[in-house]
């Protein structure tokens, strides 16, 4: 290779490489602040303040739902399987929402720790099956898919 | 091997053998396209919790995972055009940047939908995986005004090249957005060849198939860009001018 041209390229990499660490400093630094939600478990850590706007992220607790017939008020338990927080919300809630599912909720803690949510939306895992297979899954009780999903988190 | 890349880099030669493989990959492109989509709409299953909205993967996670290829391209072509300064690459990496931007958009729309559907959002500003792909949508959008807005020719490919190194760093960020933060976007599936087990060949082969259509799409787009720009850049060499005069 010519040398200028072996200089053009040490030129190249060097900006490449000292950007790449630039960002790679930007995103450690900002760290929490990328995230979408807090889990569960922040949350009872008390690392976000009572009437603070923020969204948390986890599964809908086994046996938890309960609504009324008459109106669009519900209330629920959101679960990471270490923390527990109770949820109240009223509207128009996802088709996928079901017990077991992971949610986003939107809104904010009031003073009787439970979180009042504005916005309720659902988070589904990386698996694909068909129902069939789902099924088998089940009848084996070898169906944990959503417990995977936040504990990669 | 030095012999054969200067070979390349001759916008004749590349003419030329260009001319002889289109008819091959259109053929295998509309053959797969047409397998791909078939299989997608008629005979993929159901999701057990998404239904049949879960078909729309085969034709978002294809174009998605393809978007992502268009900045390393970009960035090969613009690192050789900066170093050794040839011609054919700064062509190809000219007409990548408007089709990344294409590719890029049917993600984001593609996704939005799904969305809509599955997670009841069109769009969250606060998810690190559409956030950075709508940045890489600019991005593109970027590289292309870019340069049109420098005059100088050379000075705009150099531009475009050392934006287009850049702009990699933003494909890894989008790549690991749902391994690294708390995002709504699932990660990616793991495929599994176990058809009795979550993510089985039924559910990815046509995937499989529709990410071959759509590299080849890819490629046939740029090729047929690549040529029309040859022939522009090179109106004045001799070789062109008798193609003219010979067609």
């Amino acid at each position: 290779m010519k040398p200028h041209r072996r200089k053009t390229l040490g030129i190249i990499i060097f900006i490449a490489i000292g950007l790449s660490a630039t960002v790679g400093l930007i995103f450690f630094a900002l760290g929490q602040n990328i995230n979408m939600f807090y889990t569960p478990t922040q949350v009872a850590e008390g690392e976000v303040e009572t009437g603070q706007s923020f969204r948390i992220g986890g599964m809908v607790k086994e046996g938890s739902v309960a609504g009324e017939d008459d109106s669009l008020r519900i209330e629920f338990v959101t679960t990471d399987y270490v923390s527990d927080v109770p949820i109240h919300y009223e509207g128009i809630l996802p088709d996928l929402f079901r017990e077991g599912q992971g949610i986003v909720a939107e809104g904010s803690m009031d003073l009787a720790g439970v979180f009042q949510a504005d916005r309720v939306l659902a988070k589904h895992d990386e698996n694909f099956m068909s129902p069939e297979v789902k099924a088998a899954l089940d009848a084996a009780g070898a169906t944990s898919e959503n417990h995977a999903e936040l504990s990669g988190n | 091997m030095w012999l054969w890349f200067s070979k390349l880099g001759s916008p004749k030669w590349f003419y030329e053998l260009s001319g002889k493989w289109l008819p091959w990959l259109v053929g295998a492109m509309i053959i797969s396209m047409t397998v791909a989509v078939v299989w997608a709409l008629l005979y993929l299953p159901p999701d057990y919790q998404q239904g049949y909205t879960s078909r729309i993967l085969v034709v978002h996670v294809a174009v998605a995972g393809t978007s992502l290829a268009f900045f390393p391209l970009m960035a090969v072509a613009g690192t050789i055009t900066l170093v050794w300064k040839m011609k054919l690459a700064d062509m190809v990496a000219k007409n990548a940047a408007a089709l990344g931007a294409w590719f890029s958009f049917i993600t984001l729309a593609t996704g939005s939908l799904w969305g809509s559907v599955m997670w009841g959002t069109w769009w969250e500003w606060t998810d690190a995986r559409l956030v950075s792909m709508l940045f890489q949508f600019f991005l593109l959008l970027g590289v292309v005004s870019l340069r049109s807005a420098l005059e100088d020719p050379d000075k705009a490919a150099k531009a475009c090249a050392l934006l287009s190194i850049v702009g990699c760093i933003n494909v890894v960020i989008i790549k690991y957005s749902v391994e690294w933060w708390n995002v709504l976007h699932q990660p990616s599936s793991p495929l599994s060849v176990n058809s009795d087990s979550p993510n089985g060949p039924e559910f990815w082969i046509a995937t499989i198939i529709m990410v071959l259509a759509v590299y080849l799409f890819l490629s046939i787009s740029l090729i047929l860009a690549t040529r029309n720009e040859i022939l522009q850049r090179e109106r004045r060499a001799q070789w062109v001018q008798e193609l003219v005069r010979n067609s």
